[in-house]
């Protein structure tokens, strides 16, 4: 059946590194001093080298990997945030990124407020988000703080808040980057239902160091190591793989 | 490419959410709030006025010489602020850039037109202060939104070019400081122009190729009194084209600046 899903995310032969400043090169002074003593000032540091993979429709995909491995470069390629170096991705319909929850949050303005502005961030229109609005504050059950000032909330509720935009936005992709351990006991089980439920009616990607998340929500998973695929098969046998990795 | 973009829906919304944010934290926990908007510009122009027209006795010869400063200071104050603000909102939004996917330049704009807001509180301010004044109202008041379009055209060119370098070099917030001190005394806001034009004329010219001299002296001009010398009025007498060099310049700096930032956009994520 999965075969006949579209492909939504298309990756092939990414590559990307960065340039780590060697010195301190963050200074104009600093800058004309290499060029003049022909130092580059940066060392090339490859964090993806050739990765390759297609995701269908409705796939939940876990990506796993030891810290340093590039899982988050890949998140923030496919996020646009990074341009890549070499190869391309190509996705079909809209993606929500998460990299982090509350991204552009501000302990200055009410819950509210928030609301608006990070449904902004992601591309929403206010009348979109007039439709998601109660959807979000009803699945963060913070409907009586809404209108106070952020920086007035716990730090369990302002996740909660963050989380509930992340699940609750309307969009064909849904990427998550080690977002699922938020809130008390009772917001985590809210949670892990929802994922049960929408595993196999919606595309998503997860970045985790759970294994237990990854065989219970995953359709399929990959194993990325030192910036390549090493292992792009069912969540069992990847989470076995991550789990030898340290023997 | 751009202006198709800037016209996105999406864009627009998170244009005026950021806008509005930004104006809404601006003055928040101080008692005057909004009133500050108003009050410091105010204050910047009774110290001026009191040192330069009352103790050095600057513009006698002009008249209605305080609504001259004020116009003067005003456009400086938006100038300053428009620029200050642009320059450093790139690195203020970091957090936002390295964790989202959106054009870049919204963070410019948006911060760049808070203080277009200020400007427009404050021109009310020099409207009523002219009219008290004794200045007459006339159809040359309808010509000063262009010019106030062609310096905010300007600011924002500089802050994309200036915006773009200090994500790498932050060096550029404290030159754009000092050169910003150096060019206050080389644009006739505290001084009048006439006192240069008699001493050296070709100062004067001079003077008045820089754009943001031409901007306030044509804007005093349409506001206040015909007498005032402007760009047009002074400069070129012998080669016309001499009289668009101002208007040159802004337009280069703002298609080099937007080329410029657009460039270096792809890699704001990675360098901040």
């Amino acid at each position: 059946m999965k075969e006949d899903m579209p492909t939504v995310i298309s990756v092939k032969n990414l590559h990307k590194s960065f340039k780590l400043p060697t010195e301190r090169a963050g200074g104009l002074k600093q800058a004309i001093f290499n060029r003049l003593k022909g130092i580059k000032g940066y060392k090339e540091q490859k964090v993806l080298n050739g990765i390759n993979f297609d995701i269908k429709k409705n796939e939940f995909v876990g990506i796993v990997g030891r810290n340093g491995s590039g899982k988050s470069t890949l998140l923030k390629t496919l996020a646009k945030i990074y341009f890549p170096e070499k190869g391309s991705v190509e996705i079909d319909g809209t993606l929500i990124p998460f990299i982090e929850l509350g991204v552009g949050f501000n302990p200055d303005l009410s819950g509210r407020e928030n609301v608006y502005l990070n449904g902004a961030l992601l591309g929403f229109s206010n009348k979109e988000m007039d439709a998601m609005y109660d959807e979000i504050v009803d699945f963060a059950e913070l409907r009586p703080f809404m209108d106070q000032k952020l920086k007035n909330f716990s730090s369990g509720m302002q996740v909660r808040l963050a989380f509930s935009i992340a699940i609750r936005a309307k969009g064909d992709i849904l990427l998550l980057d080690e977002v699922l351990a938020v809130g008390d006991a009772e917001f985590q089980k809210k949670c892990t239902d929802y994922f049960a439920a929408i595993k196999g009616n919606q595309t998503v990607i997860l970045v985790t160091h759970d294994m237990g998340n990854v065989r219970n929500f995953c359709t399929r998973a990959i194993l990325i190591e030192e910036g390549k695929v090493k292992l792009d098969s069912t969540p069992n046998k990847v989470a076995d793989a991550y789990e030898k990795l340290w023997n | 490419m751009a202006i198709p973009n800037f016209l996105c829906k999406n864009n627009r919304v998170l244009l005026k959410e950021l806008t509005k944010t930004d104006f809404k934290l601006r003055y928040q926990g101080s008692v005057l709030g909004y009133f500050w908007a108003l009050l410091r510009p105010l204050m910047m122009f009774a110290i001026l006025y009191i040192v330069f027209a009352k103790l050095l006795r600057f513009g006698s010869d002009i008249p209605h010489y305080p609504v001259y400063l004020l116009v003067g200071t005003t456009l400086w104050s938006f100038f300053t602020e428009c620029t200050n603000q642009g320059i450093q909102a790139i690195i203020q939004r970091g957090e936002l850039i390295r964790k989202i996917c959106f054009p870049k330049y919204i963070v410019v704009v948006s911060a760049t037109l808070t203080a277009v807001i200020n400007l427009l509180i404050n021109l009310v301010v020099v409207i009523i202060f002219a009219l008290i004044n004794g200045v007459t109202p006339s159809p040359m008041w309808l010509i000063v939104p262009a010019l106030i379009l062609e310096l905010y055209m300007l600011a924002l060119g500089i802050s994309f070019l200036l915006g773009a370098v200090n994500v790498k070099y932050r060096d550029i917030t404290s030159i754009w400081d000092v050169l910003v001190q150096a060019l206050f005394y080389a644009v006739p806001i505290i001084y009048p122009i006439t006192m240069i034009a008699e001493s050296s004329p070709t100062a004067a010219k001079v003077i008045l190729l820089n754009p943001i001299s031409q901007i306030v002296q044509d804007i005093r001009y349409c506001l206040i009194t015909d007498q005032t010398i402007t760009t047009w009025s002074y400069v070129g007498e012998e080669r016309f084209f001499w009289k668009f060099i101002p208007i040159a310049i802004v337009i280069i700096i703002l298609i080099w600046g937007s080329w410029y930032f657009r460039k270096k956009s792809k890699k704001f994520a990675e360098e901040i």
